[in-house]
């Protein structure tokens, strides 16, 4: 049996590893800068008044990069092309890495394109040194919007129409003269990445080699000592030693976020499970055992119809129709948790908190416990058919024996296979319910998590309930093996 | 004498008795009607529910508007000048017949805005014009809303179901069929593949990506031709390296057989889905997306949930398999695929039909739940989990609580008796 556990630990790494690049690779190609987003999504370019300002900015957004571990490249290794340099990844802000990226595989030369961006960004420095004034106000507006625009764009004619655009509104007047100068050096430079392009060079493969110091590794195994010495500032443990990070949304730990949520979403799972059990292991073997009188076609076609319900309508209706004055039904709060104070007894408290969980818990569990009656009384008739049922009546033993000693346990194993998928419902928790009932649970968070991208949570939560997952089809197998001694794990 | 006979063997064959049975369960013939039903009103649903009239005549001429707005949609033809941005319903025809509900759900009511009741005193010309079942906040009708959900349940289960059907089968047959010892080739062959199948999707996608994200930004009929180029690309990348192997593995060291792991490799696959929620795994490739739409939607929830078919497939071909009929199909000579896909399927297909009854009912209540939240809807979309969110925004709303509802109710109680009508009428047990 230990051997058999170990065989299935040892198979979970595959799995999990294969689980943390897929997580991995969705928050990569996530459109939005995870930056801008850790920083609060403020605009910190453009608009900055002063040379300060804007750097002070960028120095801001380089240091929150720095201590998100996004200044490192990717992964362990990386397949590119030759046109491509091997520090791209220093590019931090993704805007600009992007544009450089589509621009060098039209073109291919590096050289070029890093000059012609490097001009854009000194020309953008120099802006600040121009006095503006009522004459030339218009045209500043309209040079920095469209110096901004091709940060963003590697289209050749978008690019060709912005260029023209500033050579136009720096051209009248005398005091962007200088500018003027620097916007044909800009055009110049431009035609030099198209009329020198090297395009062929995108078409040889070369793999880049990075070692550890990768976001992946800093993610998942993180990049301080693992036994000796000391953690330095900026370094992080990684997942695998519980550190999961920041949220990109409030900044605070996600561990701590974490155990805000999980009681509640245990919970209402906890008590929903129970009295699903409780309920519907009776009323699968009652109405197994009495297959085919009225009172189990009444109780089958009930539960077919609880089964078909979507939660999400009950939900919904509960709270339109009972939790409000509208229908003159204002039983149950609508929303929520309640609110206690910290000198309430214990019973107060509990009250309080049960009085707006029975709608949410009420509707988790119907639906469950349509589905393990329908599994109990199928998994019953199945044994009740057997030879050795028959062989136990003929020896004499009472029904009731029969049933609960001899059926009942044989009847058991569709019910541990569901019992399995109760560990990752508590991490992944019930979106829908959760949402309508406003529960702050895990279901809650994970999908302010999705909507907003914010993707250290959005890891957390699915490794999490993958590791959970795992284990808990460990469990079952080796509940079936306690139920059943025939099913034996070793060999 | 002898077609009597042959309408007799006919009769006894598997899909004949199953017929038979099926036909038997009162219940599960209806809810086969009721499908029908739904397919009807989801294929018709822009002639029962729409503000553009079936037939019109202005200015003495005819038109057929609905049947124009295919064409508009499809490029191929223009509105002409004096329809184009116009409000259908307050131009002057000289005739016209309009659609039972003369409403699109997009269409806002100004007169019957917040929220009017079915029962309520609605300000409209006639009975004609009624909101049989009211108006949401803007004034969009809920009935033409209903109508046209039902065509966004039916796509939902067409589309997602035929994907899932598709890559389900499909793996779950070479796994089953093959197992981890069936699949042998020359290690030459595998090796090749590996890497040549490495380098083809570098080349079709890998450097081809900045073309292809700007092609699809630009014009679907360019992506599409850009998508063909780069399958092209690796297709032909992997004939080379198969065409390669052939002259290769006539070197003894190269040329030895090797099994081909196929079941471990799917079946490690599946874990890997399984020990996602599907929820959540839907809603992380929602969010990655830039702009998504209650099609790739619909996309997505097809690519996550071929699992359980897979499983059934897989399960049944590993019975299938040793059975003496594929051994003499083998026997004769026949090229796996055709032995595959002519003969050991079909035997197995039982009990993929029945979940995919199933599967039909999930994936609505899956897409309800997801447009319930919001997710992949545009503002201007209407679907049944849209209105019934809806109804959150205003609990005087009993209707828009209980229509929607019950027609995602309705819907996949009928999936769901239609897979429990299947599975009794395919239960070996019940054959005589």
């Amino acid at each position: 049996m230990f051997k058999y556990i170990l065989k299935r630990l040892t198979y979970f790494i595959p799995t999990l590893v294969i689980i943390s690049l897929i997580t991995f690779g969705l928050s990569k190609i996530t459109p939005g800068d995870p930056v801008k987003l850790a920083l609060g999504n403020k605009d910190n370019g453009g608009d900055a008044g002063q040379a300060q300002e804007k750097m002070a900015n960028e120095k801001a957004y380089y240091e929150k990069a720095e201590n998100l571990g996004l200044n490192l490249p990717t992964f362990y290794f990386g397949l590119g092309t030759v046109a491509e340099p091997d520090t791209m990844y220093k590019i931090v802000k993704r805007s600009d890495r992007e544009t450089l990226e589509d621009l060098t595989s039209q073109y291919g030369n590096w050289d070029k394109i890093q000059t012609y961006f490097y001009q854009i960004k000194k020309i953008e420095l120099s802006l600040f040194d121009v006095q503006t004034d009522s004459t030339v106000f218009e045209n500043m507006k309209e040079i920095k919007q469209k110096l901004n625009l091709l940060y963003l764009t590697s289209d050749d004619f978008d690019i060709n129409n912005n260029l023209n655009s500033l050579l136009k509104n720096s051209s009248n007047n005398s005091k962007l003269a200088s500018l003027h100068t620097s916007f044909l050096d800009l055009q110049k430079s431009y035609n030099d990445v198209k009329t020198n392009a090297t395009p062929s060079k995108n078409y040889i493969p070369s793999i880049k080699w990075y070692g550890i110091k990768n976001q992946y590794h800093r993610w998942l195994l993180g990049d301080a000592p693992w036994f000796f010495g000391d953690e330095e500032p900026g370094q992080v443990k990684g997942f695998l030693r519980g550190d999961f990070g920041n949220s990109y949304l409030d900044g605070r730990p996600i561990a701590s976020k974490l155990a805000d949520a999980i009681p509640w979403t245990l919970m209402m799972n906890f008590i929903s499970i129970i009295i699903g059990y409780l309920i519907s292991i009776p009323m699968g073997v009652f109405s197994a055992v009495n297959k085919g009188n009225a009172k189990d076609r009444v109780s089958t076609i009930f539960l077919f119809i609880l089964n078909s319900l979507p939660s999400f309508w009950i939900a919904t209706m509960l709270v339109t129709f009972i939790t409000t004055d509208e229908y003159g039904m204002n039983w149950f709060p609508t929303y929520g948790v309640g609110e206690v104070d910290s000198d309430m007894s214990f019973g107060e408290v509990f009250g309080i908190r049960a009085y707006h969980l029975i709608l949410p818990v009420f509707c988790l569990t119907y639906g469950g416990i349509a589905y393990l009656s329908r599994q109990m009384r199928a998994g019953m008739l199945n044994t009740l058919g057997q030879d050795f049922i028959r062989t136990a009546r003929a020896k004499g033993n009472t029904e009731k024996t029969v049933i609960w000693k001899h059926a009942f346990r044989n009847s058991l194993i569709p019910i541990i296979t569901i019992f399995s998928s109760i560990f990752p419902a508590i991490i992944a928790g019930s979106f829908v319910i959760e949402f309508i009932f406003s529960i702050p649970g895990m279901g809650k968070l994970s999908l302010e998590a999705l909507t907003a991208r914010d993707f250290p949570m959005i890891f957390t939560v699915m490794m999490l309930s993958a590791i959970l997952t795992l284990i808990g089809n460990l469990v079952a197998d080796l509940m079936y093996s306690i139920v059943d001694p025939r099913i034996s794990y070793d060999k | 004498m002898s077609t009597t006979q042959n309408n007799k063997n006919l009769d006894q064959s598997y899909w004949a008795i199953v017929k038979r049975q099926f036909k038997k369960n009162r219940v599960a013939v209806w809810s086969l009607r009721m499908v029908y039903v739904i397919v009807f009103i989801g294929l018709f649903a822009d002639f029962l529910a729409n503000d553009k009239p079936i037939y019109c005549k202005v200015n003495g001429e005819s038109y057929f508007p609905i049947f124009k707005s295919y064409g508009v949609a499809l490029g191929l033809t223009k509105y002409p000048p004096e329809f184009s941005n116009v409000n259908w319903q307050e131009i002057s025809y000289e005739s016209v017949v309009r659609t039972p509900i003369p409403y699109s759900p997009q269409n806002m009511d100004l007169k019957n805005k917040d929220y009017k009741s079915p029962f309520d005193e609605q300000d409209v010309e006639s009975s004609r014009w009624r909101h049989f079942m009211g108006t949401d906040n803007l004034g969009r009708d809920v009935l033409a809303g209903m109508i046209h959900g039902t065509r966004t349940a039916m796509l939902v289960g067409i589309i997602s179901m035929s994907l899932s059907v598709v890559i389900g089968i499909f793996l779950g047959a070479l796994s089953g069929y093959y197992g981890d010892h069936g699949l042998q080739m020359s290690r030459i062959r595998f090796w090749l593949n590996i890497i040549f199948g490495l380098l083809g999707v570098y080349y079709a996608f890998g450097i081809r990506g900045y073309h292809l994200s700007q092609a699809l930004a630009n014009h679907l009929g360019l992506f599409l031709l850009q998508l063909l180029l780069s399958l092209i690309i690796l297709f032909s990348f992997i004939t080379v390296a198969n065409v390669l192997a052939n002259f290769l593995k006539r070197i003894p060291m190269l040329g030895k057989k090797i099994d081909v792991p196929v079941d471990i490799l799917i079946s490690r696959l599946i874990e890997v889905k399984v020990s996602i929620p599907t929820m959540l795994l839907i809603l992380s490739i929602v969010a990655v997306m830039k702009s998504p739409s209650i099609l790739m939607v619909m996309v997505i929830i097809g690519l996550t949930s071929w699992t359980g078919i897979a499983k059934y497939t897989r399960a049944e071909l590993l019975k299938v398999r040793s059975l003496e009929f594929i051994q003499a199909a083998q026997s004769l000579g026949y090229g796996e695929w055709r032995t595959i896909f002519k003969h050991a399927l079909p035997n197995s297909l039982s009990s993929v039909l029945v979940s995919i009854a199933f599967g039909v009912a999930g994936a609505i209540l899956l897409e309800s739940s997801l447009s319930f939240l919001g997710i992949g809807m545009k503002p201007e979309d209407v679907t049944w989990g849209s209105m019934l969110s809806s109804a959150r925004g205003y609990f005087k709303a009993w209707w828009l609580a209980i229509f929607p509802g019950m027609a995602i109710f309705i819907t996949v109680t009928i999936f769901n008796l239609l897979g429990e009508g299947l599975t009794d009428a395919m239960d070996p047990r019940q054959k005589k």
